[in-house]
């Protein structure tokens, strides 16, 4: 399973990535919406991209509505990382096409969970 | 993927509700009662048939975002938002309503109404301000609780809709 | 007295106003604020005997405004009239120092009950 951090605190992309590569995923990081689009455009299509809300350079709102406007990349599950004041603005990026969403601060937990109903756990295989 | 049980899914944190697990209609249909007499006049009725909407019409909303996130939307005629918000203006209500008149009252109403579906809803959660204007798409019809009344003959409805896609089948 | 009425909606307002003056509080001076930090300021030029107040506002909310004035030594009578009636909320304006919260919709018995220790 591959993922995407985007987000403009290196020290949430360092966490995320970090709980991301715990549960098995392959990432990669970008520091603004802009630079993640570049990221897909050179051809690293993950299953998981989380975006931070507000970003310089382009927000978490803007590229998500640009994600979505292209086919090929449709298939990618994007889960909002948001504040508690900003959560009111959650359904509208939901609206424009973000999957799931999570608020700071979350635990590694949390993050687990939804990515277990997503059905985004490299290691869901019951046995 | 065996057939074994091992409860893994079950155990996994989270089960994410659907709105018709968390609500349903006749709790709906009493809170848009309780703002309607209070708001609208103490004799209003709503009464729970559908009608069909006309062409144009007006929505107002409310998001509620916490476990179960999704928005609450009043749908109507515009005409009859018009009507609504005469009503709730009262004496105070101008000769011509404008637009700006129309979304204040309609959007209240959405908050009254939203307000009192989040307080029954699990929280804790978190309101938006009201919005006006063409009503947002259902995102999966599956988490969807919708009533339908007249009141003073003319339709309206009332959806409390999930904003999250339906999970994906694995 | 002198009541200061806080809601970003103009409707809301005006059905407060009424409400007040149906509940037999009908001969108080009353100032309107569209918001918290409109509500904030009027606090300071009007010196109001008591807010009520929205908790949803643009600009600055309900709550917000209500931290902000007990921050600043302001102990003005302050009661919440929202849309949202949750036992959380109340929680939180009883912890901010609000006396009350009325849950909208209410009736003008509502605000006798609550207000009839405040308002002569």
């Amino acid at each position: 399973m591959r993922a995407l951090v985007i987000d403009d605190s290196r020290a949430m992309r360092r966490i995320v990535s970090g709980t991301l590569e715990n549960l098995g995923f392959e990432v990669n990081q970008a520091g603004d919406g802009r630079e993640g689009l570049d990221v897909l455009d050179g051809g690293y299509v993950p299953d998981l991209v989380t975006v931070d809300w507000n970003m310089p350079v382009m927000d978490g709102l803007q590229f998500v509505s640009a994600v979505r406007s292209n086919p090929a990349w449709r298939s990618m599950t994007i889960m909002m990382v948001t504040s508690e004041s900003e959560h009111t603005q959650i359904v509208r990026a939901l609206a424009a096409g973000a999957h799931e969403y999570v608020i700071k601060p979350f635990t590694a937990d949390a993050l687990r969970d939804k990515l277990a109903l997503l059905g985004l756990l490299p290691q869901e295989v019951v046995l | 993927m065996s057939t074994l049980d091992t409860g893994e899914r079950r155990r996994s944190g989270e089960h994410r509700p659907v709105i018709t697990e968390l609500i349903d209609e006749p709790t709906i249909q009493s809170i848009a009662e309780d703002a309607w007499t209070a708001l609208v006049g103490e004799d209003e009725i709503l009464v729970p048939l559908p009608g069909e909407l006309p062409g144009d019409v007006l929505s107002s909303w409310v998001d509620v975002v916490g476990p179960w996130t999704g928005t609450v939307v009043l749908t109507t005629g515009r005409e009859t938002a018009a009507g609504l918000t005469r009503a709730l203006l009262g004496e105070h209500a101008p000769a011509e309503l404008d637009e700006e008149d129309i979304a204040d009252a309609f959007g209240e109403i959405a908050n009254v109404v939203g307000g009192n579906v989040k307080a029954a809803l699990p929280g804790p959660s978190a309101l938006s301000l009201p919005d006006v204007g063409a009503a947002p798409a259902v995102r999966n019809p599956a988490d969807l609780c919708r009533v339908d009344v007249l009141w003073r003959g003319e339709p309206l409805s009332i959806s409390v809709q999930g904003a999250l896609p339906a999970l994906p089948v694995h | 007295m002198k009541i200061l009425v806080a809601d970003d909606s103009r409707v809301m307002r005006q059905i407060v106003i009424r409400t007040l003056r149906q509940a037999g509080y009908d001969d108080h001076d009353i100032v309107e604020a569209e918001d918290g930090a409109d509500a904030l300021a009027k606090v300071s030029s009007e010196k109001p005997d008591l807010v009520l107040s929205d908790w949803n506002m643009p600009n600055m909310t309900g709550i917000e405004c209500l931290q902000a004035l007990r921050a600043s030594g302001s102990a003005v009578p302050f009661g919440f009239v929202t849309s949202e009636g949750s036992p959380e909320m109340r929680d939180k304006a009883a912890t901010a120092g609000a006396m009350f919260l009325i849950a909208k919709p209410f009736t003008e018995d509502t605000f006798r009950e609550h207000l009839d220790g405040v308002l002569a």
